[in-house]
């Protein structure tokens, strides 16, 4: 008990009323937890004297599960139950995981079909409840530094986080025994650490680059209000992507293999990675690899490298400006969040898109939980009076199957949360007593590109003939950016309802249960289907110019001319039969366009068919 | 807690029912209400306010959502006159203005044809808001003289703008893409 207590101006509320709450930042690589003591927000330390805590949770048999540095340590040792990046995991399906590009260093549990489970000494476990080891490590090191119980907090998620990974979150910190104030956006948390500090007015734009994520929002503070007004980012660019690059480069420059090697890859990639960090603050930078000569990287060299994905985010702002009908020239400040921004070449880009020299004075990696420690001080009700206020959007539109395999948007992305929206629906047989309905998020016209949410059914309809029932669906988005789904039969009041939410105290079964309804069985292999479509398009597309080609290529290509394009054309073949990637196949096909752009060209002019339009091979096809 | 939900947005929000609106007004009548009702303000309340924050929140977004939008604005108008709209069944059969759109739409289409496609789509950006402001003026002039059906004709059209605007901006961002 301190002798002597100094109220902090605007504190009205007495010390011993204090409410503890937290702003937890449940990160890919670290975690951290924040929180509000005497006015100020501060990362709180571990026994250890840590508040970066590695999100690694170490699984030894007979043991309570180890989180953190002395987790991490263990990775070496007993790799297999040491598991890292789980939140890559976190609301995926099994196809999804199986899909995806990056490589996970996890052994998953086959006999689980649709929830990814993970093998470890403790036996199978679900993302969800390794993440609530995560949290409940980090509620208890805010216990310990806050003496005493907490009462709540929030948590921050990726702008671009969907409805299933949202939930999951939440699910995992329902688990780990905290009382979830709020769901809230990272980049968000990010400005709220910014915006109070310096009481800012006007447009805000927070370009968020981590290690695997990149998030940019623009939101609009006034008054106390922050009303995010668009938010948008690529959930697979990172800083990962330039450590990549750079291996490459330096695979290129030893000539050496590394898909072949994982040792040497691994090496590479740590040289790669150490090279970067230097860079920010040499101009360069000197590589060594066992056994081979000394390379040196210039940063002029590196941000050359690095350009295609610096520019990949800035195209990404544009388009989040213009959903916030919003100039660049409107924005008053744009903070910096994650450790890729640390990199001068993304610092120079963003400051010359938005003609201003960005915030960097918080510690990027820690701003995200502070923002977040903010929030739940004033969500718990320490700080009355206080006028902030967080008006968030949802950031994946929301829709529903329809005819044909297409989704038909019931609820646009960035509209303001909380929101509901209902849809009319009717029976199509005589009699028909049921009816399925199928959700879905994301950007993309058909069902198989878009996140499939849950397929729920409509049963018990009172029978009567077709199109005389009326099925008003309402979808209803809460705060948390979370959905549910109810639906009534307009003439008879008979309702059905499905929630995609838990409520709280849900056992772990209950939870994996509701997971499990909530990603779709029958969902395909995406990477397959679009692999299938490249191989179909491909073989168009060489048929196409096979068939012109007999018909006039030499009458209208110089020898060199037909080389080349046959060059391409072949290596399309070759691509469309070995490729796994189909991003591979859509680069052949691209390049077999680009190359007989002028001989498509000569075609129209010659006028040899009347019905061919456009500027490409697909032209060909008509 | 008590909302009332029987208010029009107008009043929700401190506004004279009239088309052409002090948006600085309303964006504070949004925020003061938002201020006051909003699920954050009521974080350790029972289920049942709880529940109340939730269903007038969202009830404030979707007013500041109509009101905002000037073909949405245009239509809740006529609505609070009693004019009513059937999504699947109303549209406009006005053939020259239907044919003047679709022309639009293949314009913007055919847009890669051109050398710079941005270029074009923002001149046809700039001539389809051109459009929708003549629209806009002939249904005030309706709406004053309530000739309810003719304003109705209009805020039909207007509509194919909403859209049109959509397909402008999905093809940029399609264009944008391909730079890459």
């Amino acid at each position: 008990m301190a002798l002597l207590q100094i109220s902090e101006p605007g504190m009205s509320t007495a010390p011993h009323e204090h409410r503890l709450a937290v702003g937890i930042d449940l990160g890919t690589t670290n975690s951290l937890v924040a929180s509000v003591r005497s006015g100020v927000a501060e990362t709180l330390v571990n026994e250890s004297g840590e508040s970066l805590v590695p999100s690694v949770v170490y699984y030894a048999e007979n043991n309570s599960p180890v989180v953190g540095v002395k987790a991490q340590e263990m990775a070496v040792i007993d790799p297999l139950n040491t598991i890292a990046s789980i939140k890559r995991v976190l609301g995926r399906s099994v196809s999804e995981i199986e899909s995806g590009k990056n490589y996970l260093p996890f052994q998953f549990d086959k006999s689980s079909d649709s929830v990814p489970k993970i093998c470890t000494a403790h036996g199978s476990r679900t993302a969800v409840e390794i993440s609530a080891d995560i949290l409940s490590a980090l509620k208890e090191t805010a216990e310990t530094a806050l003496g005493g119980e907490l009462k709540g907090a929030v948590i921050t998620v990726p702008a671009y986080f969907d409805d299933s990974q949202r939930q999951a979150t939440k699910d995992a910190a329902t688990l780990a025994g905290l009382n979830v104030f709020r769901l809230l956006n990272e980049p968000t948390a990010a400005a709220i650490a910014y915006g109070l500090d310096q009481s800012a007015e006007g447009v805000i734009a927070v370009y968020d680059l981590g290690g695997g994520t990149f998030d940019i929002s623009v939101l609009r503070l006034r008054q106390g209000v922050f009303e995010v007004l668009a938010t948008g980012g690529d959930s697979a660019l990172g800083g990962d992507d330039f450590d990549h690059a750079i291996a490459r480069w330096i695979a290129e420059e030893l000539s050496v293999a590394l898909d072949e090697d994982p040792i040497l890859m691994r090496q590479t990639l740590i040289a790669a990675k150490n090279a970067k960090e230097s860079l920010t603050t040499n101009s360069h930078a000197t590589i060594n690899l066992d056994g081979h000569s000394e390379l040196n990287l210039s940063r002029d060299k590196f941000n050359e490298i690095i350009e295609p994905f610096v520019k990949k985010t800035i195209m990404s702002c544009r388009r989040a400006l213009r959903d916030a009908d919003v100039d660049a020239s409107d924005v008053s400040e744009v903070v910096m969040v994650g450790g890729s921004t640390r990199v001068l070449a993304v610092r120079e880009q963003v400051e010359k898109y938005f003609s201003r020299s960005p915030h960097v004075d918080i510690d990027p990696d820690r701003v995200v939980a502070i923002g977040a420690a903010i929030q739940a001080d004033i969500l718990a009700g320490n700080k009355p009076g206080d006028e902030m206020l967080l008006l968030d959007v949802i950031p994946l539109s929301l829709g529903i199957e329809t005819m044909g395999g297409l989704v038909e948007k019931i609820i646009n992305r960035n509209t303001t949360i909380p929101v509901a929206r209902a849809q009319e629906f009717t029976t199509y047989k005589d009699g028909q007593s049921a009816m399925r309905i199928h959700i879905l998020q994301g950007e993309r016209e058909l069902v198989s590109d878009c996140r499939s949410l849950a397929t729920f059914d409509l049963t018990d309809l009172p029978p009567l003939v077709a199109g005389a029932a009326k099925i008003k669906v309402t979808f209803q988005v809460d705060a948390d950016g979370l959905l549910s789904v109810s639906a009534q039969e307009e003439n008879t009041g008979v309702s059905a309802s499905i929630e995609v939410k838990p409520s709280y105290g849900l056992t772990d079964a209950e939870i994996e249960a509701m997971l499990k309804s909530s990603i779709d069985h029958a969902q395909e292999d995406m990477q397959a289907r679009s692999l299938r479509e490249e191989q179909v398009e491909a073989d168009r597309v060489v048929e196409a110019l096979n068939s012109a080609l007999e018909k006039d290529g030499d009458q209208l290509l110089e020898p060199q001319e037909l080389e080349s394009i046959t060059i391409a054309r072949d290596s399309l073949v070759k691509m469309r039969q070995s490729a796994t990637d189909p991003e591979q196949i859509t680069k052949a096909i691209k390049q077999v366009e680009k190359v007989s752009e002028e001989y498509v060209a000569r075609r129209m002019n010659n006028s040899v068919r009347s019905m061919m339009q456009g500027h490409n091979v697909k032209e060909f096809q008509e | 807690m008590e909302f009332d939900f029987s208010r029009n947005y107008f009043e929700l929000f401190g506004l004279e029912v009239e088309f052409q609106l002090d948006h600085a007004a309303l964006t504070i009548g949004y925020q003061k209400q938002q201020s006051q009702f909003h699920p954050d303000r009521y974080i350790e309340s029972n289920d049942q306010d709880k529940r109340v924050a939730m269903q007038a929140t969202t009830f404030i977004n979707e007013g500041y959502k109509v009101l905002s939008d000037e073909h949405a604005r245009a239509r809740y108008m006529l609505e609070l006159n009693g004019v009513s709209f059937d999504v699947e069944q109303d549209t406009t059969h006005d053939m020259d203005f239907l044919m003047s759109q679709m022309s639009l739409r293949e314009e913007i289409d055919e847009v890669d044809q051109h050398e710079d496609p941005l270029e074009v789509l923002d001149k046809l950006s700039k001539q389809s808001r051109a459009q929708k402001q003549d629209l806009i003026d002939t249904y005030l002039e309706y709406y004053h003289a309530k000739a309810w059906d003719e304003a109705k004709e209009i805020v039909l059209k207007l509509q194919f703008f909403s859209r049109l605007q959509q397909q402008i901006s999905s093809k940029q961002e399609a264009l944008e893409d391909e730079l890459l």
